[in-house]
């Protein structure tokens, strides 16, 4: 194993997918995949299709809506966007996240 | 999860195929979509294929992530198995009709019981707190009751505390006239405030006021909601209208809410007045209804009234001054211990042919189970869990019970509306019995309580282990331990049979020796009416005489007549009046039932005199009084009387009050009357229990409104009547004739509370033991096809036609036999309960529960004949080849 590749922080699928969508705006699933992947560089390993049953679950909880579109491929696709509750969901993940990472990392900055 | 959630859940559960497909789409998209730009980047299209298919992960594990986060995980597996149950069942309609057949049977008759029993026993009483109704009446004895007198309850009404109304009733039958012929109607006299004890208010127009029920008010009548249906079409000018009732003119001025009084039946309530020659302390005519106020208990009630009648003591006649009151919760005079028992007995049985009809289902399922193993053994295999293989055998046996459960509710709908009507008289005048919210749920409580039951055995055999072992089976498998469960469920389908069986023929043998009970009149030919002289046209005694004179003398007179009487009362409906006597010299007076007769009641009814003479038309007033007696009472009299021989009463002289012609509440004066004859008991109340004493005395010497017509024919009775009703219409033509009975319609209302439980016990009893046979012929036709190869070398080898018959009848003897010891124990233990229910039969009856095991026997081996001599006809050569 040359390049130590980490699965998705168990969690955190849903804010990438929302952070990924307040960026980008529009997009369908596997451009959202592979917007992850390259932001991720080489330091994630996601399976793509992990990201399905992540978006039916935000379009469930109203967060992402969905609509009919055409690949390039010139497929039906599913494109996913943010909806206002979805930039409200966002906010408070971030802030989650920042208190969090904020809470362990005075834990590895403490001396003895 | 937020609702909103949940119910976007649920219905991605009903989506379900639209969503797996949505995915399919999207997934089909995206890897096109990747493969092309991986052949972008230079890869051939193979290898683009496969590193768009490894970025994306497994598919089918998407597949189920996605199905498991979208929705509720059991509720999808739950819907699937669901469907799968369904096709099983249309796969198989023989075994579906038949098992939800069963069931409907099990179910129905256990709603339907159910309904009765909640309407008689377990539902509340329809009024705003029941629990505060009390019925009050006056207490010779601490356990005894008697109807009230008219000062005493004044006296409780004005002066205790512990009630918010307090009010007496009198039934009351009066002609209604106006509308065509005049009709009877029946209703009661009630003081104003009756309405209050029970919370009853006007639906239309209004309820009595306070001082309706004194003397000198307007003539005003409140109708039940059946009585304004039925009596006035329901008018909705019936409050501007005035009906006639007795001749006289009422004004309507309210109609209670339909169902007020729980079954609703044609009413009417009329004002309880008292005229002041009625208010006296020693005639009891009436009875009372109190509500308790809030936070007063029965107790307390008891005790202030109980302290009230000790201080009014010295008030009273020198004979009641001991007396007391009694205070009884409402609901104990509605139901009677003989009827609760009666209830509860008949529920035991009916719970029993739903146990039979679940072991039967069961058995059925157990039977299906052997060619489904395989099934189950190759989804084991495939890595189903055992839990998920017991959902699904449980969801199948819910599809099937509740299947059944409805339609047995809709069974149970039929029997109600087909049987209760015949039981209502049996059963308290609030029960309305319904299939409403309570008893469906009841239903539905039973049929999952039975999909449980149902469904715990045949899940049970899905042990894992010996699911493996199947698979290496050839498909004739059938293992000995599933044989061995479904045996033991037939013995004890014998055995609850049986039980029931007993307790049938314990009810059918007491019923016939009832039935047998002499009841010392003549009952065949003998039809019996009754007429209500209305107060206003038949204002005094001579009048009345006149009448009933007459009238008989008319119906004499008619063609095919022999005799004809006329009496207050009828055998074997009861006596109404009470009255004490006296005999010189003992303080303590004897009770006596008081029954009014004319001259020809005893000849009429075959009622042989012992001793003396009998009544003749010189026994009228101004005549001296005289009385007889039945054989109890000359007992009784004769030990007062310190006598050796009951006849010796005769002759003898004791004191009675002499009740005035109507009931202007008052006993009359007590007088002198002369003891002129004995006669042999009739039964005058019911025939299980002994003749209470019987004082008869002339109905001319006092007569009463309310009388009985009693007439002997040569030939059919009920031939007469059109006759009869033309003599009483030539005396008054604007008297209805009450409810017509002949004799052996009497007695067999009379024994109504001894039948219907014998029937509806005798009909489920029935049905027990055919489901118990069914379950037999199931599992020997069963073991028999499983056989063929095994009875096929039998008889290769030797064994005739007859040995393989013994050797199948041996079989199934031994499952009847084993339930019937069992079930002979079980009967022992059970029939006790019965026993205040029988009559002059032991609940151990050993001829009863011989005739029980015979019949049982017999079912059993007729049931087990047919799938054996199917065997006994199998041919070996067949056989043994189609399962080589």
């Amino acid at each position: 194993m040359s390049n130590p590749k980490t699965e998705v922080p168990y969690g955190t699928l849903d804010l990438v997918i929302l952070k990924t969508l307040d960026t980008m705006g529009a997009m369908h699933g596997y451009s959202m995949a592979r917007r992850i992947e390259q932001v991720a560089g080489n330091l994630l390993r996601l399976s793509q299709g992990s990201i399905y049953p992540a978006l039916i679950r935000l379009e469930q909880q109203r967060w992402i809506r969905t609509q009919w579109g055409i690949s390039e491929t010139n497929r039906r696709v599913k494109i996913y966007s943010l909806t206002a509750a979805g930039a409200r969901q966002l906010r408070v993940e971030v802030e989650n996240w920042e208190r969090a990472t904020a809470l362990v990392n005075r834990f590895l900055e403490a001396k003895s | 999860m937020t609702p909103g959630l949940i119910v976007r859940r649920l219905l991605a559960l009903l989506r379900s195929r639209r969503l797996d497909s949505e995915l399919e789409d999207e997934m089909r998209a995206h890897l096109e979509l990747a493969e092309r730009d991986a052949m972008a980047s230079g890869l051939s299209p193979t290898e683009a294929r496969r590193a768009a298919r490894q970025a994306f992960g497994s598919i089918e594990r998407i597949r189920e992530d996605h199905r498991d986060k979208r929705s509720v995980r059991w509720m999808e597996t739950f819907v699937k198995d669901l469907r799968y149950g369904l096709l099983l069942l249309r796969r198989d309609p023989g075994f579906a009709f038949v098992a939800i057949a069963v069931m409907a049977i099990g179910i129905g008759a256990n709603t339907a019981m159910f309904s009765l029993m909640d309407a008689a026993l377990l539902k509340p009483l329809p009024f705003p707190e029941p629990e505060r109704i009390v019925r009050v009446l006056e207490a010779p004895t601490p356990t005894r009751r008697n109807g009230l007198s008219t000062l005493n309850f004044e006296d409780w009404k004005r002066l205790s505390k512990s009630f918010e109304a307090l009010a007496g009733l009198r039934g009351l039958s009066a002609t209604l006239t106006g509308h065509g012929d005049p009709v009877r109607f029946d209703g009661v006299l009630v003081s104003a405030d009756y309405f209050e004890v029970f919370g009853v208010k006007a639906a239309l127009g209004r309820t009595f006021r306070p001082g309706e029920d004194q003397p000198g008010a307007g003539r005003v009548v409140v109708l039940s909601h059946a009585a304004w249906q039925t009596k006035f079409g329901g008018d909705p000018g019936i409050l501007n209208r005035d009906i006639v009732l007795d001749g006289e003119s009422h004004q309507v001025i309210g109609i209670v809410p339909r169902g007020s009084f729980g079954r609703d039946e044609a009413t009417f309530w009329k004002p309880l007045v008292f005229a002041p020659d009625q208010r006296t302390r020693d005639y009891h005519w009436f009875g009372g209804v109190g509500r308790l106020r809030r936070g007063v208990t029965l107790e307390q009630a008891r005790q202030e009234l109980n302290a009230l009648s000790a201080g009014l003591a010295p008030l009273q006649p020198e004979w009641k001054k001991d007396w007391r009151a009694g205070v009884d919760p409402f609901v104990d005079g509605l139901v009677n211990d003989s009827l609760r028992q009666s209830i509860f007995v008949t529920f035991g049985a009916v719970m029993m042919v739903l146990l039979i009809a679940a072991a039967n289902i069961a058995n059925l399922m157990l039977a299906k189970g052997v060619t489904r193993r395989q099934e189950m053994a190759i989804r084991a295999a495939l890595g189903a869990s055992r839990g998920r293989l017991v959902a699904q055998v449980l969801i199948e046996s819910l599809i099937l019970c509740l299947l059944g459960g409805a339609a047995g509710v809709a069974l149970a709908y039929w029997l109600i509306t087909a049987a209760v009507p015949l039981l209502s008289i049996s059963l308290p005048q609030t029960a309305a019995v319904t299939l409403d919210g309570r008893v469906l749920a009841f239903a539905v409580v039973a049929s999952v309580a039975v999909a449980m039951l149902v469904g715990t055995l045949p899940s049970l055999q899905l042990s894992s282990g010996r699911l493996t072992s199947v698979l290496n089976l050839a498909t004739r498998g059938g293992s000995s331990s599933r044989e061995g469960v479904r045996r033991t469920i037939v013995v004890a389908e014998v055995a609850v049979s049986l039980v029931l069986i007993c307790g049938a023929v314990l009810m059918f043998k007491s019923l016939l020796k009832l039935q047998g009970v002499d009841a010392g009149v003549r009952l065949d030919r003998v039809i019996t009416t009754s007429i209500d002289l209305p107060f206003l046209a038949y204002p005094d005694a001579e009048r009345a005489s006149r009448f009933i004179a007459e009238v008989a003398e008319r119906v004499r007179a008619i063609p095919g007549v022999e005799s004809a009487a006329v009496s207050t009362d009828v055998p074997l409906q009861g006596v109404r009046q009470g009255q004490g006597i006296t005999v010189p010299g003992v303080t303590e007076s004897q009770g006596t039932r008081f029954k009014r007769i004319d001259p020809n009641y005893f000849a009429t009814l075959d009622i042989p005199v012992l001793v003396g003479r009998g009544f003749t038309d010189h026994d009228r007033v101004g005549a001296p009084r005289v009385a007889i007696v039945n054989e109890t009472l000359a007992r009784s009299l004769a030990t007062k009387f310190k006598l050796s021989d009951p006849a010796q009463v005769v002759g003898r002289i004791v004191k009675t009050g002499n009740p005035m012609y109507e009931n202007r509440g008052q006993s009359g004066a007590v007088t002198d009357i002369e003891i002129i004859g004995m006669i042999r008991n009739e039964r005058v109340n019911d025939l299980e229990a002994p003749t209470p004493d019987v004082l008869y005395v002339p109905l001319l010497q006092s007569p009463r409104r309310e009388i009985k017509l009693i007439v002997r024919t040569a030939n059919e009775p009920t031939a007469s009547m059109p006759s009869i009703r033309e003599a009483v219409r030539q005396v008054d033509s604007s008297l209805p004739l009450g409810d017509v009975r002949t004799m052996e319609q009497v007695k067999r209302l009379n024994m109504s509370a001894k039948t219907e439980p014998a029937w509806i016990i005798g009909i489920f009893a029935a049905i027990a033991v055919l489901l118990a046979a069914l379950g037999l012929y199931g599992v020997l036709s069963h073991a028999v096809n499983q056989r063929r190869r095994e009875i096929g070398i039998r008889m290769a080898l030797g064994a005739g036609a007859g040995d393989v018959l013994s050797y199948i009848m041996k079989n199934a003897a031994w499952m009847v036999l084993l339930g019937l010891a069992i079930g002979v124990a079980g009967a022992l233990a059970l029939t006790r309960v019965m026993r205040t229910l029988l009559f002059e039969v032991s609940a151990m009856d050993p001829l009863a529960f011989a005739v029980a095991a015979f019949a049982m026997t017999i079912v059993g081996l007729v049931a087990a004949l047919v799938p054996a001599s199917r065997a006994s006809r199998v041919d070996p050569v067949k056989a043994l080849r189609s399962e080589g």
